[in-house]
């Protein structure tokens, strides 16, 4: 069983954080919330996703799981209007997720959630440096990075947040001190990262005052915000590029 | 469960082999040592395939995508990638070359584990149908990304038969021919039967494990069956009418429609359709469908039969009209108004859940009569058994007064061979003039053909504006070694490079046979030639003797007569 009513915003931004990454995920409902795992078909990038059920104006679930395509759900929630509800209710027996949105009634089809890949084993990181900033400025750094290159590097120096990409003929750096930062905890840390992917995920994280990036040297990037007014949670993991000699 | 390392292993051992027994041996080894579940993806990976070719299911990967996938996994640019191809000549070589030289690697997940995950078998196949699968907006990005977490998670023996697999060219040299013999060998059945089967069933995986699970007396129990289409029954050109009486004796003679080739199958109520080259057709021709339902009398059948375009003037529409109609997917019923097609019937393989391959063409034909009701848009055409060529040479005036190409002369005491090009079924047409155009641009090849200019553009003349218009390009006739002497001829000719496209001073003249000239929009002529065919270099002839403009519309406007 599964009814809940949402803010249409909520669950349109929720969507987009998946989306950037998978085009179906597998939902897994309980009485807590919804939550996400999903990786990218390159195994290169996941994300973890959970919406706890304050995040909803009402709630109601067993614990279930359903496979939906995200890019249906983000076609059906492009007509929603800005301070309209949402209502989601799914019928378990068809497999069929009924949305209410502005008028609108759809129904969609759900997908087999054993269809879905699995997430992969993720690896047990320790990621010895971390950096807390506005999502704008991290955004700001990666299309600056994107006219240039098509990979930056994201490392801390002492109390030196940076942001590197080197092109064919050009360079450009952008340094953070700790106090133009909302936290750093220094430690040895220097990954190269494709653009590819990290112009997709700052895409979502953009919107948030306050983004956590995880990092160490040659390592996978955690890059962590909340959504909802904290009821919601994301975290990203990317696989980095490694320089060879 | 086998590893994906283990296949490469093998594959590479066959690579290395030149006799074809020795390969037949090794081909055999591998599928004995492959669970049940691996065996028919193997059988198909071997020949470079990925799914059986009667499969809706394609992978549709093109060297494009495929490069742009090595680039993201290697971090070299895609420009560097390409220049590997053009070095090496074959994307497998290029993958290993690409992945070896890999300056800012893209790793994955797996890389941060303690213990290494090795690629399987059944993973590398579930990963080649998720990039079949994907649809939509985001599919191309998708496929890019399975086949970037193939690359990235195999070692550098496995990318190049990855990369070969993609594009479905595996280059080890096995064919229908071993990977037959290697199921004979490899669970003990007569090579007939394995024959036998891969006829019936178009399917080679289904084969071997067939062979393998039930011997010789489950291979002889396979059969048709509706939804798996099989090869069609293919015909040899014959000189004349003359001698394919003095081959034959006595013969069925059929016109040779001017259309395409249907397959058609029905199951009750269900009616498939497939071309030539098995694809399903079906959603593309619902007038046909719904006629074909109402003229089989039958419960379940299997027919042969060719669809024609009739325009208004009651003469046959060009091919090209047709392939609109098969390749149309929205919008269909519009088509359907614009283009009506009916349908001529000839054969059928199967009826009432038998199989009717093996009867010979007169009895098969009787059973054809019998089941089917004629009415406006599906028929069975006349046949007339004759061994007088002056009767045949009628029918065969008559078929060409109609418009279409010509007659079909078959032998009634022949079974229906699926895929065989025999001396059982004949076509004789009239040979189309041929046409002298200019050379002016090519495009560096793929795979083998690498460092060879293949794929010419063609001109005519046009005497008005003093210009040369393109009408298509010409990529078959051409042989290794006269690819290998044309690169040569055409090096000294080239005016400048883009990429693999090459543009070429208008020099060198080739003969050019073709079935039709068709309009076209893509050509500055404004026509193109269906079916062209390289015959020889006009080495004799001058740039002034290029074909004019005028000279094609005069073809164009006179071919139907």
């Amino acid at each position: 069983m599964f009814k809940a009513t949402i803010d249409a915003d909520i669950l349109k931004s929720s969507i987009e954080t998946l989306s950037v990454l998978v085009d179906e995920a597998r939902f897994r409902i309980s009485t807590e919330g919804l939550s996400v795992r999903a990786v990218d078909p390159a195994n290169v990038a996941m994300v973890s996703f959970e919406l706890a059920a304050s995040a909803f104006t009402d709630f109601a679930a067993d614990d279930c799981e359903i496979g939906m395509d995200l890019t249906k759900v983000n076609d059906i929630f492009g007509v929603a209007e800005k301070n309209e509800k949402a209502t989601l209710e799914l019928d378990e027996l068809s497999q069929k997720m009924s949305i209410y949105i502005g008028g609108f009634s759809y129904t969609l089809s759900l997908l087999d959630p054993s269809t879905i890949r699995a997430e992969p084993r993720i690896p047990q990181l320790e990621l010895p440096a971390e950096v807390v900033l506005n999502g704008k400025e991290l955004q700001k750094a990666v299309k600056a990075a994107e006219k240039i290159s098509d990979h930056m590097s994201l490392g801390v120096d002492g109390d030196i947040f940076y942001m590197e990409a080197e092109g064919d003929t050009d360079k450009v750096r952008l340094e953070m001190p700790r106090d133009q930062l909302i936290d750093l905890r220094s430690g040895e840390a220097r990954s190269l990262f494709s653009l590819d992917y990290l112009s997709d995920i700052v895409k979502p994280a953009s919107k948030s005052n306050e983004v956590t990036l995880e990092l160490g040297k040659d390592y996978p990037i955690k890059i962590g915000f909340t959504i909802a007014e904290g009821a919601g949670k994301i975290s990203y993991l990317l696989a980095p590029r490694i320089e060879s000699d | 469960m086998t590893s994906f390392r283990e296949f490469c292993r093998i594959c590479k051992i066959i690579e290395e082999t030149t006799g074809s027994l020795d390969m037949t041996g090794f081909v055999s080894e591998l599928f004995s040592l492959v669970t049940s579940e691996e065996l028919p993806i193997v059988t198909h990976f071997v020949m470079g395939e990925i799914f059986p070719a009667w499969s809706d299911e394609e992978v549709g990967l093109g060297p494009g995508l495929l490069l742009n996938a090595l680039s993201r996994s290697s971090g070299l640019p895609l420009k560097e990638i390409e220049k590997i191809v053009r070095e090496t000549g074959d994307v497998g070589k290029t993958a290993v070359k690409a992945l070896g030289k890999a300056s800012k690697e893209q790793v994955t997940f797996s890389s941060f584990l303690d213990s290494s995950v090795e690629l399987s078998i059944i993973e590398v196949f579930e990963r080649f149908r998720n990039i079949a699968h994907a649809t939509g907006k985001g599919s191309q990005t998708s496929r890019i990304k399975h086949l970037q977490y193939l690359f990235s998670s195999a070692s550098a023996e496995e990318v190049g038969y990855i990369a070969r697999l993609a594009i479905e060219d595996m280059r080890i040299g096995v064919g229908e021919g071993i990977v037959r013999d290697a199921i004979a060998k490899a669970f003990n059945v007569p090579v007939a039967s394995v024959e036998r089967g891969y006829m019936l069933t178009n399917d080679m995986g289904l084969v071997a494990v067939t062979a393998k699970e039930g011997g010789n007396e489950a291979l002889s129990d396979l059969g048709l069956q509706i939804g798996r289409p099989i090869k069609l029954m293919l015909a040899q050109v014959t000189p004349d009418i003359e001698t394919a009486i003095k081959d034959l004796g006595v013969v069925a003679a059929e016109w040779k429609f001017d259309g395409a080739r249907v397959q058609i199958h029905k199951k009750n109520d269900d009616i498939s359709l497939y071309s030539r080259r098995l694809e399903n057709i079906t959603g593309s021709l619902p007038d046909i469908v719904s006629a074909v339902k109402k003229a089989i009398k039958a419960d379940s059948a299997i027919l042969d039969g060719e669809v024609v375009a009739i325009g208004e003037d009651g003469r046959p529409r060009p091919f090209q009209e047709i392939l609109k109609r098969f390749r149309r997917k929205y919008n269909v019923q519009d088509k359907v108004r614009h283009i009506p097609l009916t349908l001529n019937l000839f054969d059928i393989m199967y009826l009432n859940d038998e199989s009717l391959i093996e009867l010979p063409l007169q009895e098969r034909r009787k059973f054809l009569v019998a089941s089917i009701e004629n009415n406006d848009l599906v028929r069975v055409d006349e046949q007339l058994i004759t061994s007088d060529s002056l009767q045949i040479n009628n029918m065969y005036e008559q078929a060409l007064q109609a418009g279409h190409e010509g007659i079909m002369i078959k032998n009634p005491g022949s079974p229906y061979s699926p895929g065989k090009r025999g001396k059982n079924w004949l076509k004789k047409k009239p040979i189309m003039e041929t046409l002298d155009l200019v050379v002016i641009g090519a495009e560096w090849g793929y795979g083998r053909r690498t460092s060879f200019l293949g794929s010419y553009a063609l001109a005519c003349y046009d005497p008005e504006t003093g210009r040369f218009l393109s009408v298509g390009k010409v990529a078959t006739g051409i042989s290794d070694e006269q690819l290998a002497e044309l690169t040569e001829l055409f090096r000294e000719h080239i005016i400048s490079e883009s990429g693999i496209s090459v543009e070429i001073r208008p020099h060198i003249l080739f003969e050019v046979a073709f079935e039709e000239i068709q309009k076209s929009i893509n050509y500055g002529s404004g026509y193109a030639l269906r079916f062209p065919r390289l015959v020889r270099i006009r080495d004799d002839k001058s740039l002034e003797e290029v074909d004019t403009l005028e000279r094609l519309e005069d073809m164009y406007r006179t071919q139907r007569k």
